[in-house]
């Protein structure tokens, strides 16, 4: 199947959550218990249980009509094109960037290391003790790769999700953006398969637990490129040099009288 | 073979053990770790019974090579302190990879194994301390874990290209070394080309004097 997107369309959102039940049926996720934090918001945060979830935050309005903007945002994993996440992941098949653009988490090969958890730029998968395996947004792979959209784009009730082919997705969001004199987020170059339009009256700092500058961590790539084959070409190299020398030089042989010693009845 | 006064022991029991701990400890986690890294050497994982127990198995013998490193550094680091001539000791690699006229006396350790055991000692440091960072990585700022992250695989590459020399100059690059590990007995006349100043100062001027 060939590669696909999401676009979640700020504009239309009208925090519904439709989406974060959709995605605990289909996945078939235990519920959680709920807590007023002073917002509509719950489950407080994502989980091992919670793979999406509306934020919401209240900022100043510009409108004079209105004292507050609502800012919603259904937040999930951003399914980046060169997932930091797969990157870090040490056990094969665990973490998995499929050609339709999702990436996918398999339990039966997840170890709980949690070095997913943090390379993650948006902080999305979520660790569980108990299970020792971490999960989150899989973009509804079982679902896509069967003809159907993710649960949450079937569920939304509004038309903020969307979901198809990565060149419509992407016209579909040029031509929105200039539309309702909108921005695209992430616009800083870094390359993900799930698309925000952020609302001109909002920033993108205004949204809670959103990277406005999201990258593979420097970090990152620099165990990644440079000291994983750095490890083998130290090990590798210093151990064929002794090779050579051992094949040049000869063993450094020390006999019962000293040869280089001298007498040793000192 | 050398009969038995012309053997001298250069190590106690307590330094053998403790090298011995040291050294499987890191060998196991050194290689759970490279399988764990590359996806390609999935043999290693499938000898350790899979990536899951090697995840433990890595943790596990870590937690022992800290421990032993515990051990390890007040045991040695008066014995490699530098002192002088081992500047010189250095820039002519002590005759061990080339020729070389004139190299200062080395003690119980040369110069080269002074420098391992420093690096042993930060890196080894580094690496258990950033295991456990790693081991509890939502414990702690993400920022500190991706640097855990970072550090760990950048002190591995460190101390696992030194350990190679290590095992080659105290191993096939020079027999009668890797006795001094094993029982601890070497001979007076290996004890006089490697360790000359630690067998006058330690060894002829305590035996002399007992024996007068």
């Amino acid at each position: 199947m060939a590669e696909h997107m999401m676009l979640i369309d700020l504009t239309k959102c009208t925090g519904c959550r439709a989406c974060q039940v959709a995605c605990k049926e289909w996945n078939g996720l235990r519920a959680e218990k709920t807590k007023f934090n002073g917002s509509y918001q719950n489950p407080p945060d994502l989980s091992y249980d919670t793979w999406t979830l509306v934020r919401f935050d209240e900022i100043k309005s510009e409108n004079s009509l209105k004292k507050v903007e609502w800012l919603m945002r259904k937040e999930g994993c951003m399914h980046c094109v060169d997932a930091p996440c797969v990157q870090a992941c040490p056990s094969p098949g665990a973490l998995v960037k499929t050609p339709e653009g999702a990436v996918v988490h398999n339990p039966k090969y997840c170890i709980g290391c949690k070095a997913c958890v943090v390379a993650c730029p948006f902080d999305i998968p979520r660790y569980s003790p108990q299970e020792e395996k971490i999960a989150k947004c899989t973009l509804c792979y079982d679902r896509i790769t069967e003809g159907k959209v993710p649960a949450c784009v079937e569920a939304c009730t509004t038309g903020c999700l969307e979901f198809g082919p990565k060149e419509d997705i992407i016209a579909r969001a040029k031509a929105r953006i200039k539309e309702v004199d909108a921005s695209l987020y992430p616009n800083n170059g870094y390359e993900t398969h799930v698309i925000y339009i952020v609302p001109k009256y909002a920033k993108v700092e205004e949204y809670s637990h959103l990277n406005p500058d999201p990258k593979v961590p420097s970090t990152e790539l620099w165990w990644k490129n440079l000291f994983k084959p750095l490890t083998l070409i130290g090990m590798g190299g210093v151990a064929g040099l002794a090779a050579l020398h051992y094949l040049i030089k000869g063993p450094h042989r020390v006999d019962d009288k000293g040869t280089e010693g001298g007498d040793d009845n000192g | 073979m050398a009969s038995k006064e012309d053997m001298v022991r250069i190590t106690d029991a307590q330094e053998r053990i403790t090298h011995w701990i040291l050294a499987g400890s890191f060998l196991i986690a050194l290689i759970t770790g490279l399988g764990l890294m590359y996806h390609h050497w999935s043999i290693i994982p499938t000898i350790f019974g899979g990536y899951y127990a090697s995840k433990w198995i890595h943790i596990f013998s870590g937690v022992m090579f800290g421990l032993s490193l515990v051990m390890a550094i007040p045991m040695w680091w008066k014995e490699c302190l530098f002192v002088e001539g081992d500047g010189k000791w250095i820039m002519k690699a002590g005759g061990y990879l080339w020729e070389a006229e004139d190299i200062p006396p080395a003690g119980k350790f040369n110069a080269g194994q002074k420098i391992f055991y420093w690096f042993v000692v930060v890196f080894g440091v580094i690496l258990v301390v950033t295991g456990l960072i790693m081991a509890n990585a939502l414990s702690f700022p993400v920022v500190v874990a991706r640097w855990a992250f970072m550090l760990h695989a950048m002190s591995v590459f460190v101390l696992a290209s030194f350990l190679m020399v290590h095992i080659y100059l105290g191993t096939i690059g020079n027999p009668g070394t890797i006795q001094a590990m094993l029982h601890g007995w070497v001979t007076r006349a290996w004890a006089s080309v490697h360790c000359p100043r630690w067998l006058e100062e330690k060894v002829d001027n305590t035996s002399s004097s007992s024996n007068s």
